[in-house]
């Protein structure tokens, strides 16, 4: 690498938001409340948005530079040290940072710099008009900032020990930014809940590290571990091992299944924020340790590495219906998104899975296409989940505005936003603004929030042609091709064709709940679009979602996966393959699964949702024309369909449904019987033994320290005196050895 | 006339005071210029001199009623502060690189002093210790121009404004002639001059009890040290005819008993300035009593200048030439007092509620890490080693990188204190409670000091403790890693112990640093602090470069180690 390319400059990205975090921490500390600080610098949020802008800036400039190839960086040099290795030579080891990038950190680098960058421009409009945020949104900026560093610097780090640095500030961030209401009781309990739980998973992810430390000789760098023929050296059966470890803290920090339990919990944070950071950035975290084992899986032995794979794919599987299941019955939109965001990862594990077990089979082609899928998945995914908990945090800050106008109407004349509280702030009555049942009909009243859900909901659906369309045919064709050769992958394969059924049904019943239908209260009928920071990024993001199709068009699919020659094709010519390739593939198998995906997703899943939940809207709403038909479709099948789900309703499984499948009283169970159980031993082992001698040691220091400078008399004399005896004690030892 | 010395190559000899002397001595030469121009100016007034039997009345300028524009009260410390700016600046300038010159200035015969890495890297840090406890005193002991009511103390204040500076530039000028000596005598010299001046400014306040008495403590405990140095020094004279560290070196036995006695007193002497248990008694006293920035250069500097002697004596004269098997002869007498020293001093401060006595206690531990790590150098010829000079050189720039990240945030430290003192003393741990809330930034730069001080990495602390114990260890086992499979205790040379001792010692302190932290961060502050802190545009500046240095060095040293590399190559140990 030569001194000039920009890659060496790469460092900035993060550290621009690293070094913003204690600016806007002190700034805010000091600026707290001040009309400039308030009104022109948002309380942080222009520098928090400024350093974003410069991240996301140099991040493009990294990205269009190294678009096609793998680049490193050494960007800082802690400190070297040197030691005597047996072998006679001088070992150096060098601690520092730098900067690994191949097409898995381009694509990363992307979503995360860009949606950060949005998000930022969200949360102005959002949290800076929360009255009850008053003089402490420096606080969510400077963690927001911090998080937005971990984030990056986790993907442009060379090794995984930096990665696991990262992971771990990221830990801290959400754990800060969950608990950011930290005076609620239900958002501390969360902040410690999601704290924990990937606490369990980062507990093996260590052990997986350290398993790999020392499988390679000390080595945590991608340049060394992935090196083949250092992989070929080390032994299989353990890199399995350390692999899976890294895996269950994936698992943690993806919030797959048994895992998850933290995840919904999550949405406890600032609305759509933290929200959003635990949808579209951080949870990926996972997802790209996973996607970095490739080489390894590449190049181990053919077979060895399996069983880890079949695993990653079952897990995925599992999810993918558990969460799906869960989210029929939620009526909290942001806890809807939660579960499909669950949902979802399963989805990109399940490829990332299949990807790993061909890989290591020998099929690197299809490899390469299903490690693609899965990449391309996680990139659509994140923008269309960034968008849509976006537009429901827009949905509930402007139903907590009409509320707010409906309840307090004629009592006081408030002036805008600042008097206004939130859905966080349930002082005057329980009424939930983040609840589907208050909603309904506000398509036509929230028409650019109405938008981009309808677009991010068909894009988490694959409605053909939109966005995660691309990429979950992809994923669902690797996973049945690999059951095809290896039987037991028939079951992920299985749970995610019936998880795109079940994903259809969700989230059109989400959409529709929300913005079809009659205004089920008085208060969504006063609901209207007001800040202009909240569209901003609702705007952009539905075209990113839209223009999946060009990224499609790209080779994104292949050129994502392909780590060795990844290369564009031009773009028509690249579309005309994709088209052929889903719609007309000369594969029978395959172009049977294709259409009983799309039949499962497009019409099975929405037909039942709107047949349940449809409606037109009222006399004299209109919607916007790319919307009203789907309105007008639903209103129909739900007046055609006589559907009643009151026995569905009732049943028993709507009820553990709604009780999330009893995992957090299972854990909750688990841990009072266990965890305390020992807690409480080990306290009273605690306060008897380790106590009693931490106490006896401080105690008897104390004491020792007090003679000491007892000696200390004050008295000059005494003090020559010392000095005498010091210097007839150096005569004894010099005199000792001649 | 010029000694055998300059006849090998690369020798560059230059007799005193030739041309190419004073381009050398560039740097010194502007701080005796500050020196003399701060007597002169602060005195320009209108006095005549009367031409003895006649009435004629020539102007004089000296004394007399003095001209206002020099005579302001604010001019001392400014041209303090810019003579060490500038000397500073040119040493870096000069050193940074590693392409200085070496400067032999020899007169009679005699090598005087030298110019080289090694003495540039001392006088560095100096000059940096005293420049920022200076630009410190600006506000600390600061100019005042009345506006109104005088008080007593602002008078004295600026009476004294000349005189502190000129005691501080004599301190420096002392100790870079230490730096720079290469001849007993000389070094001697420098260490009284710049010692004569510290007991100064330890009771410079002398209007108050404790400052006078703390002075006069130092004075008297230091000159029986001195003294008791001065006659190791004669009877080394009296056993090899000459006080020049190199021939000395050259003709230096162990078996020589007048030169083992000369050995034990002159440690004595060095032991004091480095303040070693158990000659470290007056410096609580001296650092609690004297003001802030004066006890960090006590600290720093002076702990720095006794360690040039203990190199020069321990390590140029008596230790055993290459390839000789046994071990220095100082190796238990500096190995015990080590251990002595770093448990004292950090026992001591575990119960210390006086922040001035418990960094003062903090600074007798440091210096017993740092006579570890010299231990461990007289221990390099033990055994069979392939390069002996690798591994002192290792360790002794260990030691000078430990010495100069000292000044960065022990100096910062005491100069927090400094600040607390503008707002009345800070002789109580309680004077630090809830300084964070009221200052968050200075009570995050003191926790930072703090942290640097325990040895937490990232910070220059970490990295310097780091750098003695791996070079400890590292000497202990020598090539035994290369020679044999496996290693076991017996096969390690016992200095080895010296690196967990410090690692038991660091484990102790963490407490009295982070009691710092706990008292900053979550105490509520007490009756009559509640205000935010005194402004010092320059104290906070200072403060600012220590933390700045702290951080950086410790997250990119390798500047700095490559310079101690050199300063530690340039001493020739092999």
């Amino acid at each position: 690498m030569s001194g000039s390319e920009i890659i060496d400059y790469a460092i900035l990205i993060p550290l621009f938001p690293f070094l913003a975090f204690p600016v806007i921490l002190f700034l805010g500390r000091i600026f707290n409340g001040t009309p400039t600080w308030v009104k022109n610098v948002k309380e942080g949020g222009i520098i928090a948005l400024t350093v974003m802008g410069a991240s996301l800036i140099m991040a493009l400039l990294v990205i269009k530079e190294h678009m096609n190839k793998v680049g490193a960086a050494d960007v800082f040099t802690w400190f070297e040290s040197s030691w005597w290795e047996s072998s006679g030579e001088i070992t150096t080891k060098v601690f520092g940072f730098g900067i690994y990038i191949d097409h898995l950190t381009v694509m990363l680098l992307f979503v995360a710099a860009f949606l950060c960058f949005l998000i930022n421009i969200f949360s102005i409009g959002y949290m800076n008009t929360d009255s009850i945020n008053d003089n402490r949104n420096h606080r969510f900026y400077a963690e927001f900032v911090l998080f937005c560093s971990g984030m990056l610097g986790m993907v442009l780090a060379d090794s995984f020990l930096w990665l696991f640095i990262f992971w771990e500030l990221m830990g801290l961030c959400s754990y800060l930014l969950i608990g950011f209401y930290y005076e609620r009781p239900s958002a501390a309990y969360a902040a410690k809940k999601a704290f924990l739980t990937t606490r369990v998973g980062d507990v093996f992810l260590v052990i997986g590290l350290v398993m790999l430390w020392n499988m390679f000789d000390g080595h945590l760098d991608y340049a060394y571990v992935f090196d083949p023929e250092n992989i070929a050296r080390v032994d299989q059966g353990e890199l399995q091992i350390a692999l899976g470890m890294m895996f269950i803290g994936a698992v943690g920090k993806s919030a797959q299944f048994p895992l998850h339990v933290w995840l919904p919990d999550a949405m406890e944070g600032p609305t759509p924020v933290s929200a959003l950071i635990h949808a579209a950035t951080m949870v990926n975290a996972g997802l790209y340790i996973v996607a970095r084992m490739f080489p390894f899986f590449m190049e181990a032995e053919i077979g060895a590495l399996s069983t880890l794979a079949i695993v990653i794919a079952i897990i995925g599987g599992i999810t993918a219906v558990m969460a799906a299941l869960i989210a029929f019955v939620q009526m909290d939109l942001k806890k809807v998104l939660a579960y499909s965001t669950m949902s979802q990862l399963a989805y990109i594990f399940t490829g990332l899975g299949s990807a790993l077990w061909l890989a290591n089979n020998g099929y690197d082609d299809i490899a390469a296409f299903a490690m693609g899928a899965s990449l391309f998945h996680l990139f659509n995914h994140a923008m269309a989940k960034g968008m849509l908990f976006m537009a429901s945090g827009s949905v509930i800050h402007e139903i907590h505005h009409a509320h707010h106008e409906v309840a307090h109407h004629g009592h006081d004349d408030h002036d805008g936003d600042h008097h206004d509280d939130h859905h966080d702030d349930h002082h005057d009555d329980h009424f939930d603004a983040q609840s589907m049942e208050n909603m309904g009909g506000l398509a036509s009243r929230l028409p650019i929030t109405a938008t981009a859900m309808f677009v991010g909901s068909m894009s988490i659906i694959g409605i053909p042609l939109i966005g995660g369309f691309w990429s979950k045919e992809g994923i669902i064709a690797s996973a049945w091709k690999v059951a095809l050769k290896e039987p037991i992958f028939f079951l992920p394969a299985t749970l995610i064709l019936i998880g795109a059924g079940m994903t259809g049904f969700y989230m059109s019943r989400m959409w529709f709940m929300t913005f079809a239908g009659k205004p089920k209260t008085e208060v969504a009928e006063h609901v209207h679009e007001q800040t202009p920071w909240i569209p901003i990024p609702l705007v952009v993001l539905t075209f990113m979602t839209l223009g999946a199709i060009v990224f499609a068009g790209m080779h994104a699919g292949h050129w994502l996966g392909d780590f060795e020659s990844g290369h564009y094709t031009s773009f028509f010519d690249g579309i005309g393959y994709e088209m052929s390739h889903v719609f007309l593939n000369p594969d029978l198998f395959l172009l049977i699964l294709t259409y009983v995906a799309i039949g499962l997703s497009l019409v099975i899943g929405p037909t039942f949702a709107m047949a349940l939940y449809g409606g037109s809207l009222d006399e004299g709403q209109k919607a916007k024309p790319w919307m009203q038909w789907a309105i007008n479709l639903s209103a129909r099948v739900n007046n055609k369909s006589k559907f009643d789900n009151t026995a569905w309703a009732n049943s028993s499984l709507a009820d553990s449904l709604h009780k999330r499948l009893h995992f957090d009283e299972i854990y909750d169970a688990a841990i009072m019987k266990i965890v305390v159980g020992f807690a409480n031993l080990s306290a009273i082992f605690d306060s008897k033994f380790i106590d009693g001698f931490i106490k006896t040691i401080e105690s008897t220091s104390q004491e020792a320290s007090r003679r000491l400078r007892a000696l200390t008399t004050g008295s000059a004399r005494d003090y020559i005196m010392m000095t005498a005896l010091g210097t007839l004690v150096i005569f004894l030892l010099l005199w000792g050895v001649t | 006339m010029l000694p055998a010395a300059c006849d090998g190559p690369g020798m560059n000899c230059v007799e005193v005071f030739s041309t190419d002397f004073w381009q050398a001595f560039a740097p010194e030469a502007i701080l005796i210029i500050g020196l003399l121009l701060l007597f002169i100016i602060p005195n320009l007034g209108n006095s005549k001199f009367r031409i003895p039997l006649t009435k004629t009345h020539v102007p004089w300028f000296f004394g007399g009623k003095r001209v206002k524009a020099t005579g302001s009260p604010a001019l001392p410390g400014m041209l303090a502060t810019a003579t060490l700016f500038t000397a500073l600046g040119m040493m870096v300038i000069e050193s940074i690189d590693g392409k200085m010159d070496t400067t032999t200035v020899v007169s009679g015969g005699i090598i005087i002093i030298k110019m080289d890495n090694f003495s540039r890297f001392f006088e560095i840090l100096f000059l940096a210790a005293v420049l920022l406890a200076s630009m410190a005193s600006l506000d600390r002991i600061p100019a005042h121009t009345f506006h109104g009511k005088k008080s007593l103390e602002e008078m004295y204040d600026n009476r004294r404004q000349a005189d502190f500076y000129i005691l501080m530039l004599t301190t420096a000028i002392g100790m870079c002639i230490v730096a720079l000596a290469q001849d007993l005598f000389v070094l001697f010299v420098g260490l009284e001059l710049a010692s004569l001046a510290t007991y100064v400014l330890v009771g410079f306040h002398k209007e108050t009890k404790s400052g006078a008495e703390s002075g006069v403590k130092y004075f008297i405990v230091g000159s029986v040290a001195s003294g008791v140095g001065l006659y190791g020094l004669s009877l080394l004279y009296l056993e090899f005819g000459t006080l020049q560290l190199t021939e000395i070196a050259a003709n230096w036995v162990d078996s020589s008993i007048l030169g083992t006695i000369a050995l034990g007193l002159v440690l004595v002497g060095f032991g004091f300035k480095v303040s070693a248990a158990p000659f470290h008694f007056a410096a609580p006293d001296a650092y609690a009593g004297a003001n802030s920035p004066v006890a960090g250069v006590l600290a720093t500097a002076s702990k720095a200048m006794g360690m040039i002697g203990l190199i020069r004596v321990l390590l140029i004269i008596a230790l055993p030439e290459s390839g000789a098997q046994e071990s220095a002869i100082w190796l238990y007498a500096l190995g015990t007092l080590s251990v002595i020293t770093m448990t004292w001093g950090n026992v001591a401060a575990l119960g210390s509620t006086n922040p001035k006595r418990m960094l003062a206690y903090s600074s007798v531990a440091h210096a017993g890490y740092m006579l570890a790590a010299l231990t461990a150098v007289g221990a390099w010829k033990w055994g069979e080693v392939e390069a002996p000079s690798d591994y002192a050189e290792a360790i002794v720039a260990a030691v000078l990188f430990h010495l100069f990240v000292l000044v960065a945030f022990k100096l910062g430290a005491f100069l927090v204190l400094g600040l607390l003192e503008m707002e009345g003393g800070a002789s109580r741990l309680s004077a630090l409670s809830g300084l964070a809330r009221r200052d968050p930034l200075i009570g995050t730069a003191m926790f930072i000091f703090m942290l640097a001080l325990a040895g937490v990495p990232p910070l220059a602390g970490f990295v310097s403790k780091f750098l003695v114990v791996a070079g400890i260890v590292s000497n202990s086992v020598g090539e035994l890693w290369v020679t044999t499979e496996s290693v076991s205790f017996s096969d390690i040379h016992w200095v080895w112990w010296l690196a967990l001792a410090m690692f038991i010692n660091s484990a102790i302190s963490v407490f009295y640093y982070l009691r710092i932290g706990v008292v900053m961060f979550l105490d509520v502050p007490e009756e009559g602090r509640r205000k935010p802190l005194p402004y010092g545009a320059s104290i906070r500046m200072a403060i600012w470069i220590c933390l700045v240095a702290t951080v950086l060095l410790g997250l990119s040293g390798d500047t700095l180690i490559r310079m101690c590399y050199r300063a530690a190559e340039s001493l020739n140990l092999a």
